[in-house]
């Protein structure tokens, strides 16, 4: 029966092709995503290894603050070199620097992008501990030299001898070019740009004199690395608050936090992948219903001569492994290509990730071929099960393929379902824990599955209306084929359904965000003009060039906003850092409770709802400790509605400390009577200078501010893109099976006068009707599922619900367009139908 | 016989199927008339050819060499659309089975034709051919819903819907039970004699063919013979002659 099942299995080689595509489609985007982790976990790996390869031991600060989104660390004094280099077993030892520091082309525009991979300053050393390899000229020697990594130096046309501009802490300076490097066996790592100094020149403009990162160390030999690290740590002076680490920790703590940072997006990538694969599910399960309906009168004749019911599941379930097994392992290979798409959907929207080369793991092969086939046999068991049963008289009469099942207990299901989740929503409206609003909106998703295909006939009888009124008696026989079969038509309708569903709320919840975002600027920004950096937390516009603008003649205020990682209470946030001379009146933080101006030194803000949950009211303190090691008690000196952040201190608490500050964006008000193009001039005199930030007018910087929202909703269009592809796909495979077990019918539609192109009018509408189906019903869970969201997920910042309706509408027009699409083939099949076959009577 | 008597006709028809060793001559060289409002009958063995020619007169299949003319037009000049035209308006169809689309009820059906032309039709025609097949309450029924004479019925009513200049039937009867295959037979024959319209049918059975006006009886794809006027008996004798 095995070698039956599977010569049947390879007879058939169109379904064997649909259905697998179905497998294909759902495994590859995990493959894909699985590939591109390990391509980028390996990259980062390799990298750092190269990087560290000649560091025996790391000396660093002991001082940090863990944001979550990578460790921020103290900085170590120089003077600690001379002990280190005093230790027995230490050959050589050297400062490292990795600060922010931004190359200014020779256009005057700042080299690299914004959103990319950061810029660095560093110190170029000549000693064996040092990280870079001069290629070319020499090392840098005084206040007035500097070297480039060589990918930096290519990309903006600098040679030796040219003069080279600076952006950093301490302003923008010009240094003449004296060399050229690379880092390890790379021109540039991860795509980063590094600008190079001698310590002292690095410390004092790139962080603070007489300090540096860390110390890298090699040792001679006579010791191993745990011994070395032990000897220099006993050497250190308790007061300098260092640590030490050995070459291979401190290789493994980087590559670990890089890592853990990249584990979000893979987490979030995988996620999506999970979604295209439960998405193809529908479709390999719909495909099996499909085919195991088909051949009702095979399996029946199987049964008739004496196969068992036993038998006939099982042949079917041979076809699912084996179909399975090829679908996922061909996946595979497609997944090869979709990590590459990764990588460029990532890069297109600006968030660009080092990958080389492509690592492909011997378990991500596994899984992806195990999990592909066990889902597809999974989906093929009921279908198999419903097979089994027929009855061996089926083979003798003629059975109807419309059989119209008893919906009552799907409907009592479905119904069970629905309520469920709507309790949970309403209690996650409520102010109940996000987990049960998740429960809740799968919950809901399930209940409206389940209830698909009682509601499947009547919406598509409604929907396929107008089309039979336009359409005459081709619309009325479109409408009635997506009606006929209510199952198939909700479970073709269903890939469109999660994933208009998907689009919609993602939508809809980023016009709410984008909504917000405006309110909140609107509110608190009163300036007229906006300078601002997108630096991602890695410097920004030095607090010096705040004070410039803010001394300018046309402008009357400049006050500038920044973020720094501290440690507050037992949050780790970052705090807002504004200055409460200059914000009055510029930057309004909506206070509740007190005066922002009135913010002193060993004061602290609190956003309303965060002092209520932490309990700290006005006149409590609260320890803040900052990156130096510093820690702080601060006086809760009031509390505001919102902003940026749930807490805010002022930047005086910075003063004189070794804390680099930097603003991420100021805000400006100019004088009564200066021009625009004049404020502009005056304060992009300043800014033009430093090569960094961007000047808005106050509308602009608003639009562009919620505009970055679209950003992240590129992202999630992009890896929803897949999951659209397999419901199309979905469409297309159910469609050309129907259009083959009608081919009866379409045959004698064509004797008795229906033109190829009104056959192929049938056909479309079919398809439109469905996939509208599926998008009108996605398009309410939609955006009930983004009120939900919305509203539950209001205190943390999202006030009101903003129902995108622009976009609703494109939604339906793609869903209408997806239809038209996915039945040009099938179309096209249905009108090459021979008549004469298809009319003969068997 | 005047030329305009002429609902159909085939002009040295040949049809081969396959090639080389395969090669199956189903037609060969077949000349033969339907005179209008005439009820005419195809008879022959299994095999012999008689639905191969129905399709190719029928404007269903295309001729390997030869002419049809379905009334005076000839159907090598036309294209798929002007065929697909020209059946829908000019030619009915009863098939043995699946003659009907199942997501429409037996009125739709009848009408299908007509709507799929976008036309109204002779609303007073209608009501008399449905009046004929006797299905006035069953109309709204789907084809599922109907036994398998009445549906045969429809189909019988749907070929009529248009008064085309021609109707073709391929067996029918040969699903049926006698006493529905009789009725069916008989309605037809009303339809030719009553409703004057003309219907060329294909059949095996010597009993169906003696309804018949005319019987036009093929062998190996070739003519064998023609009969008017015919009995049963004297149907079954010329086909034992024919044998021989
Ligand atoms: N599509 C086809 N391909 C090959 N041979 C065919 C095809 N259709 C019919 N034939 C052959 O042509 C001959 C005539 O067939 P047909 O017209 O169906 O006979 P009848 O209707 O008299 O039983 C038969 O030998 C049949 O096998
Ligand atoms: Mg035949």
């Amino acid at each position: 029966m095995f070698r039956l099942s599977l010569k049947m299995t390879l007879a058939r080689k169109g379904r064997l092709l649909l259905t697998s595509l179905a497998i294909i489609l759902g495994t590859s985007f995990l493959a894909g995503t699985s590939i591109f982790s390990a391509t980028i976990n390996s990259t980062f790996d390799r990298l750092f290894t190269d990087i560290f390869r000649d560091v025996d031991a790391y000396v660093r600060s002991t001082n940090s603050v863990d944001t979550g989104f990578g460790e921020v660390r103290a900085p170590s004094p120089v003077s600690a070199l001379e002990i280190i280099l005093k230790v027995d077993g230490v050959s050589a030892a050297v400062g490292d620097m990795q600060s922010y520091a931004r190359v200014i082309g020779k256009d005057g525009k700042p080299l690299g992008e914004d959103q990319g991979p950061p810029t660095f300053g560093g110190i170029a050393s000549s000693s064996a501990a040092g990280l870079w390899i001069v290629e070319s000229g020499r090392l840098p020697m005084g206040a007035k030299e500097m070297m480039l990594d060589r990918k930096t130096a290519e990309a903006g046309k600098f040679v030796i001898g040219d003069s080279v501009r600076v952006n950093a802490l301490s302003g923008t300076r010009e240094f003449s070019l004296v060399g050229i490097a690379n880092y390890g066996d790379v021109s540039s790592p991860g795509g980063a740009t590094f600008a190079l100094f001698d310590q002292p020149t690095a410390s004092e403009f790139l962080l603070k004199p007489g300090f540096v990162d860390a110390f890298l160390v090699q040792g001679d030999g006579t010791l191993s690395d745990e011994e070395l690290a032990k000897a220099i740590n006993s050497a250190l002076l308790p007061s300098d608050k260092l640590e030490t680490l050995t070459g291979a920790e401190i290789t493994e703590e980087t590559t670990s936090q890089i890592k853990k940072v990249l584990g979000f997006l893979t987490t979030f990538l995988t996620a999506f992948s999970f979604i295209a694969l439960g998405i193809g599910c529908f479709v390999i399960y719909n495909v099996f219903s499909i085919t195991a309906a088909q051949r009702q009168r095979e399996s029946a004749l199987l049964r008739a001569i004496g196969a068992s019911r036993r038998q006939v599941t099982n042949s079917l379930i041979v076809e699912a492994v084996v179909v399975g097994l090829l679908g996922s392992i061909l996946g595979f290979v497609v997944g090869i290509g979709l990590s590459q798409a990764l990588s460029a959907l990532l890069n297109a929207i600006g968030l660009e990730i080092p990958t080389s080369g492509l690592t492909i793991n011997m378990s991500a092969i596994v899984s992806t071929v195990l999990i592909g086939t066990i889902i597809t046999t999974l989906s093929a068991i009921l279908p198999a099960l419903r097979s089994g049963r027929v009855p061996p008289l089926a083979a003798m009469r003629e059975t109807a393929l419309d059989v119209v099942t008893r919906l009552t207990r799907r409907v009592i299901i479905g119904l069970i379902f629905l309520i469920l989740g709507v309790i949970a929503l309403v209690a996650s409206v409520n102010g109940a824990d996000v987990k049960i609003l998740g429960v809740g909106v799968l919950a809901v998703f399930a209940g409206v599955l389940v209830l698909g295909p009682a509601i499947s006939r009547p919406v598509a009888m409604l929907l396929g209306k107008p089309v039979s009124k336009i359409r005459g008696v081709t619309g009325t026989m479109s409408q009635q084929n997506a009606a006929r079969n209510p199952k198939r038509t909700a479970r073709t309708a269903a890939p469109v359904l999660i994933g208009v569903a998907l689009v919609t709320s993602f939508t809809a919840l980023a016009a709410s965000i984008k909504g917000e975002i405006r309110e909140s600027i609107g509110s608190s920004f009163r300036g007229d003009y906006a300078l601002s950096v997108n630096s991602r937390g890695f410097g920004g516009i030095p607090i010096s060039v705040t004070d410039k603008i803010d001394q300018l003649p046309e402008v009357a205020t400049a006050t500038g906003v920044g973020f720094i990682p501290a440690k507050v209470g037992d949050e780790s946030p970052f705090v807002l850092v504004f200055n409460p001379k200059t914000a009055e009146g510029l930057y309004d933080l909506e206070m509740i409770d007190g005066r922002q101006s009135d913010l002193g030194k060993d004061e602290i803000l609190l956003e309303q709802d965060k002092a209520i949950e932490k309990n700290l009211p006005i006149g409590s303190t609260v320890q803040v400790t900052l990156v130096d090691g510093r820690t702080l008690q601060l006086k809760v000196a009031g509390t505001y509605k919102d902003a940026y952040g749930n807490y805010a201190v002022s930047r005086e608490l910075f003063e004189g400390t070794a804390t680099p500050l930097f603003d991420s964006f100021i805000y400006i008000s100019t004088v009564a009577d200066v021009s625009d193009k004049n404020a502009r001039k005056a304060i992009s005199a300043i800014s033009a200078d430093l090569g960094v930030g961007t000047l808005e007018s106050r509308d602009e910087y608003i639009d562009s501010q919620a505009a970055q929202v679209n950003q992240f909703l590129a992202l999630i269009y992009g890896l929803l893109f897949l999951s659209v592809v397999i419901a199309i796909v979905g469409i297309i495979i159910t469609l050309l099976l129907s259009v083959f077990e009608r081919k009866h019918e379409i045959g004698l539609l064509r004797a008795v006068g229906m033109t190829r192109s009104q056959v192929r009018t049938m056909v479309r509408w079919e398809s439109v009707i469905t996939s509208l189906f599926g998008a009108v019903t996605g398009v309410v869970l939609g955006i009930v599922t983004g009120v939900v969201i919305v509203i539950s997920l209001n205190e943390s910042g999202i006030s009101g619900f903003t129902l995108p309706i622009t976009s609703t509408i494109f939604i339906l027009i793609g869903s209408f367009i997806i239809g038209v699409l996915a039945a040009v083939f099938p179309a096209w099949r249905a009108t090459r139908t021979n008549i004469i076959s298809s009319i003969a009577s068997n | 016989m005047n030329s305009t008597n002429i609902a159909a006709r085939a002009e040295s028809a040949s049809k081969i199927y396959g090639s080389g060793e395969n090669e199956v001559r189903a037609l060969d060289n077949v000349s033969v008339s339907f005179e209008r409002g005439k009820f005419s009958a195809i008879m022959g063995p299994s095999g012999s050819g008689k639905s191969t020619l129905m399709h190719c007169v029928a404007g269903l299949d295309a001729l390997t060499s030869g002419k049809v003319f379905i009334g005076e037009t000839d159907l090598s000049e036309l294209s798929d659309k002007e065929i697909t035209k020209l059946r829908r308006e000019k030619v009915g169809f009863v098939f043995q089975s699946f003659n009907l689309i199942p997501t429409l009820n037996a009125y739709e059906n009848i009408t299908l034709p007509l709507s799929l032309g976008k036309k109204l039709g002779d609303e007073a025609w209608i009501k008399q051919v449905i009046d004929t097949i006797s299905l006035n309450d069953r109309l709204n029924h789907r084809p599922s819903e109907l036994s398998g004479g009445q549906q045969q019925r429809v189909a019988v009513a749907r070929a009529l819907a248009t008064q085309p200049e021609i109707i073709f039937a391929d067996e029918p009867t040969g699903n049926l039970d006698s006493k529905s295959g009789s009725d069916i037979l008989k309605f037809m024959r009303r339809a030719v004699t009553d409703l004057k319209q003309t219907i060329v049918m294909v059949t095996h059975d010597a009993v169906s063919a003696s309804y018949a006006d005319h019987i036009v009886f093929l062998a190996d794809g070739k003519i064998a013979g023609e009969m008017t006027q015919p009995t049963p008996d004297k149907v079954l004798d010329y086909l034992k002659h024919l044998g021989e």
